[in-house]
């Protein structure tokens, strides 16, 4: 085609178009000329923004309001960090028609294979508390870091007090009818949450405790029950858990069971210890016999007070009972 | 914006005013863009109204009195982009008893620090009506005031914590977390013997310390994670007076200060891309030398000279030695050696010999499991388990012994984890535990004592467990989830004849999910669970008899989620439980023994709110909360203490709270 560039039209045109390459130059004075793709969030995520734009997935675009949108810090990953280089996906193969999933893809429904998504995240999350992820409980039951955490929005429930324990419960559905017991702890005010005793990305205790061992996790908050006491209760020292079931129960105190039951799983019938449960009856005024003063209000710590043991070394009478 | 791959020509006046124009719209789809990229801070703060005073709802919420109270939340983030620079005021219920405030400072990926704030209030469920002094202090007096007056017991935790984090060169890190908690208050207690039951309350005014110190290494194959954890436990108050108590029972002896130091290491090394190894050492060292309360005549002794060392080793391997076979080995060895001094503190006599019983234990546990990979998303699982304990053992016991037991426990498992439609598992665990023979228990004299009960923890046991669990989305917007798990246990007696002590346990649980994403617009879901948990066991007063304990709960929960305006959303959330315990107690043989009556709870809890977006950032939000808890528990009915103390449980609590707040948001 040959321009006509003589004439009042065509100088008109070629005005307009100098103006406005102008007025872009000043612009693109701000970026070079021929620029790649400007990445929006992350270094490097042009490729993938170029499809998956703000206007098609806003949702997406929350990362950077997280740590892993963070650029400043060297460490940030960038899309195909997680998701994979997936080059069938960003450029589809000629005669292929439906175009290709990323190499890592972490929604409910993805055939990525567990170990092949986790892989993305222990690439940079591997150390401290995650060292004992391997071989741990979720693990090896192919729970993906994704089953509980949400990396592309600003509020990652699992890492609130208050909204994780609905994102355990999707699992543990015993422990959510338990939470709802009347004798608790403070789990659904947000005070105390699952991950305040249990490490979810594995541990050398049992359970997945934070600690190395049920009682040492129960002290962190309950340390006046560790003694050692002169008059030590052996199930006590042992393990807090043959007594209490610390997800709630409907016996106060998070007992298993009420006294004098509880206590009778393990002690000998002798004297008053194999005492048959007795309530208080209407009308009948105190004092009550030790069947019903080994059922009703604290049960057997009615007298054995000091029952998770006690530094008393007095010598008067009945010393082992944890009476004072 | 999809773009065609394809490069279509333009004349060049189309092109000018497209470049032209791309100028302008290219700003406002930065400013769109920082809307969704950048940190959003947010303060929220109204009012809000419980209607009645309660025992249950506000227990640990601080909501317990009726009356106005203040709501105040903020969340205040800045984050320096070119620095990476990060400062966040986090701040919850700040007009409650339940505050918690946190201020973090850091540079991501070089150093940070944190201070955080907490209040944790536990109010007593329970009015007390007494005369007792002294409530809460360390001198207390029965029947001190001329009239009876009404009692709220109630501690509350005080947390404060500080951390700090640096990110060292090569992978190295440094963390520091100090832990301080006060928590004062008062909660019930007492004092008894012989059918002589004083109300106390317990004097609680006490500090906890933790420290933690801890350098990490993280590299491409080795994780290193290792350093100190120290705690400390100070009671300021050290005994309990009693004036008009118990005679020989004053004073008594409140939980002495004690404190602990550990050092631990834990690793991981990935030898292969497939194979990991994992360890933990740890060695620790507990310690109690309060003075005692009172003189200890008989040994000389002015405190305990407690001590516990305690020891971990912890070793696993993790493996893929085949793309499709996965296997699993971990070892865990834990000694706690109480080494605290024995000294003789009783005239011996009766069920013991005076001396104290320190109680060591020793624990064994192994693990072995393969997986391995089937076709269409299955995977099939087996397991062996293997744990053994070793107790110390004190040489007069009034409880059957034994020093040893062991469990073995044998796993199977069928599992399918990727599926676009249904995932789900079936697994099978049998437990079977044992150990030495239970020590003859005998009375300081020498003589037979009672050998008859094998304790809970310490019984032959065979356990057998199946849990099932399904998820199924048979449609995209709907998600159904199925969980089912049921074990039994079988106990030995100590004595076939008598066969007193635990003798099974049963749990039962069943639980369905629902949800369903209407639209983007409306979300519901529903949920139910069943659970019955039952022991039996049996005793002997006069006549052998049983109780057949039983727990069975039904509980649910619905749920929704509506924005019916682009400005509006509303939610509403309802749980209802109800939960009876049953006591079964029968006679063995003819003679007849009285049952107790069964105990019905039920919770309910609706939740409601509305948040109206009066401008893009800013708008007002209602909520309101109907909580109810009704009981027949007979646990304080007709009960008096000795000192004519009583205690109320109030068996049906209704209780409406209402809020409205204003929140505004800005980047």
């Amino acid at each position: 085609m040959r321009h006509r560039d003589s004439g009042f039209g065509g100088v008109a045109r070629w005005m307009a178009l100098a103006l406005a390459l102008s007025v872009a130059g000043i612009a693109a004075a701000q970026e070079p000329a021929k620029a790649p793709r400007k990445d929006l969030v992350l270094k490097g995520d042009a490729v993938c923004t170029r499809c998956h734009g703000p206007e098609d997935d806003p949702k997406l675009f929350e990362i950077g309001k997280t740590k892993h949108g963070t650029v400043a810090d060297g460490r940030t990953p960038t899309c195909t960090s997680c998701h994979g280089v997936s080059d069938t996906h960003v450029n589809r193969p000629a005669g292929v028609k439906e175009r290709p999933k990323p190499e890592r893809v972490f929604n409910r429904k993805s055939t990525t294979p567990p170990e092949v998504q986790n892989q993305a995240c222990l690439a940079c999350h591997q150390g401290g508390k995650r060292i004992h992820w391997g071989g741990s409980a979720h693990a090896t039951r192919d729970t993906t870091c994704v089953s509980c955490h949400q990396v592309h929005t600003a509020h990652d429930k699992v890492r609130d007090k208050v909204t994780q324990p609905e994102v355990c419960f999707a699992c543990h559905k015993e422990q959510r009818a338990q939470v709802n017991r009347p004798s608790r702890h403070p789990i659904r005010e947000g005070k105390v949450a699952c991950s305040d005793c249990h490490n979810p990305h594995g541990s050398a205790g049992p359970s997945l405790l934070v600690r190395d061992g049920v009682n040492d996790t129960c002290y962190a908050c309950h340390m006046e029950k560790r003694g050692p006491f002169v008059r030590t209760h052996q199930p006590v020292q042992e393990n807090c858990a043959i007594c209490h079931n610390p997800h709630g129960t409907t016996t106060p105190n998070l007992l298993r069971q009420r006294p004098p039951f509880l206590c009778q799983q393990c002690h000998e019938p002798t004297g008053h210890r194999g005492q048959i449960g007795r309530i208080a009856v209407p009308g009948v005024a105190g004092p009550f016999g030790t069947g019903t003063a080994g059922t009703v209000a604290r049960g057997c710590a009615n007298c054995h007070t000091n029952i998770h043991g006690t530094n008393n070394p007095s010598d008067l009478t009945g010393e082992r009972t944890f009476r004072r | 914006m999809k773009r065609p791959n394809g490069i279509r020509a333009f004349p060049l006046t189309a092109i000018a005013a497209a470049l032209a124009a791309a100028c302008g719209p290219a700003l406002a789809a930065d400013g769109d863009l920082n809307e969704l990229i950048k940190p959003v801070s947010t303060v929220e703060f109204g009012l809000g109204y419980v209607d009645s005073d309660n025992q249950r709802f506000g227990q640990y919420s601080g909501l317990n009195e009726q009356g106005a109270y203040g709501l105040l939340g903020l969340d205040l983030i800045r984050r320096n982009d070119a620095t990476g620079t990060w400062f966040r005021l986090n701040g919850r219920n700040l007009g409650l008893d339940s505050r918690e405030l946190r201020f973090e400072h850091n540079r991501q990926g070089n150093w940070g620090y944190f201070i955080e704030y907490g209040q944790t209030p536990r109010h007593n469920p329970y009015t007390i009506i007494t005369r007792l002094g002294g409530v809460g202090t360390s001198l207390q007096t029965i029947n001190a005031t001329p009239a009876p007056y009404r009692l709220d017991l109630s501690t509350e935790r005080e947390t404060f914590k500080l951390g700090f984090d640096k990110w060292l060169p090569r992978g190295f890190d440094f963390q520091v977390r100090f832990h301080n908690e006060e928590k004062d208050g008062a909660r019930q207690w007492g004092q008894g013997t012989n059918n002589n039951i004083r109300f106390l309350t317990d004097p609680i005014n006490q500090t906890t310390r933790q420290l933690e110190v801890l350098v990490g290494f993280t590299g491409q194959r080795l994780q290193l994670s290792g350093g100190y954890y120290g705690t400390d436990f100070t009671n300021n108050n050290t005994a309990l007076n009693v004036v008009g108590g118990i005679a020989g029972q004053t004073p008594m002896a409140l939980p002495p200060g004690n404190q602990s130091h550990q050092f631990n290491l834990a690793g991981g090394f990935q030898f292969t891309p497939t194979t990991r190894g994992t360890f933990k050492v740890a060695q620790g060292r507990l310690t109690q030398n309060e003075a005692f309360i009172v003189p200890a005549v008989l040994s000389g002794r002015g405190d305990l000279g407690g001590r516990i060392d305690t020891t971990l080793v912890q070793m696993g391997l993790t493996a893929r030695p085949l793309q499709k076979l996965s296997l699993l080995a971990n070892v865990r060895h834990e000694d706690r050696h109480d080494r605290t001094p024995i000294a003789q503190y009783n005239t011996p006599g009766g069920t013991q010999n005076g001396f104290n019983e320190p109680r060591s234990f020793r624990t064994t546990t192994g693990k072995v499991e393969a997986g391995y990979a089937l076709p269409a998303g299955f995977r099939v699982l087996g397991g062996v388990e293997y744990e053994e304990k070793f107790r110390s053992i004190a040489p007069v016991r009034v409880v059957s012994h034994r020093d040893q037991t062991q469990e073995m426990s044998y796993r199977a498992e069928l599992r399918r984890s990727m599926s676009e439609t249904v995932t789900g598992a079936i697994a099978y665990i049998h437990s079977d535990r044992n150990g030495s023979p239970f020590f003859t228990t005998l009375t300081n004299a020498g003589a037979l004592g009672s050998n008859l009960i094998a304790p809970l923890h310490l019984a032959d046991r065979e356990r057998d467990k199946i849990r099932l669990s399904v998820n199924w989305q048979p449609i995209d917007p709907l998600s159904l989830q199925f969980f089912a798990d049921k074990a039994k246990d079988r106990y030995d007696s100590r004595d076939a004849t008598a066969n007193l002590g635990p003798r099974s346990g049963k749990g039962d649980l069943y639980s369905f999910d629902a949800g369903y994403s209407f639209s983007e617009k409306l979300q519901a879901n529903a949920w139910y669970t069943y659970n019955d948990n039952r022991a039996v066991q049996a005793s002997r007063s006069g006549t052998d008899w049983i109780a057949d304990l039983r727990n069975r709960g039904n509980a649910f929960g619905l749920g929704m989620n509506v924005k019916p305006l682009a400005r509006l959303e509303v939610g509403a959330d309802l749980s209802h439980s109800d939960i009876v315990d049953k006591y079964g107690q029968a006679p063995v043989t003819v003679l007849a023994v009285g049952n107790l009556p069964d105990v019905t709870t039920r919770l309910t809890t609706l939740k409601l709110f509305a948040r109206y977006a009066v401008q893009k950032n800013a708008g007002v939000r209602v909520n309101y909360i109907y909580d109810r808890y009704t009981t027949n528990d007979w646990t304080w009915s007709n009960w008096a203490y000795s000192d004519g103390t009583r205690v109320i449980e109030q068996p049906n609590q209704k209780v409406h709270f209402i809020g409205a707040s204003y929140y505004y948001r800005w980047q």
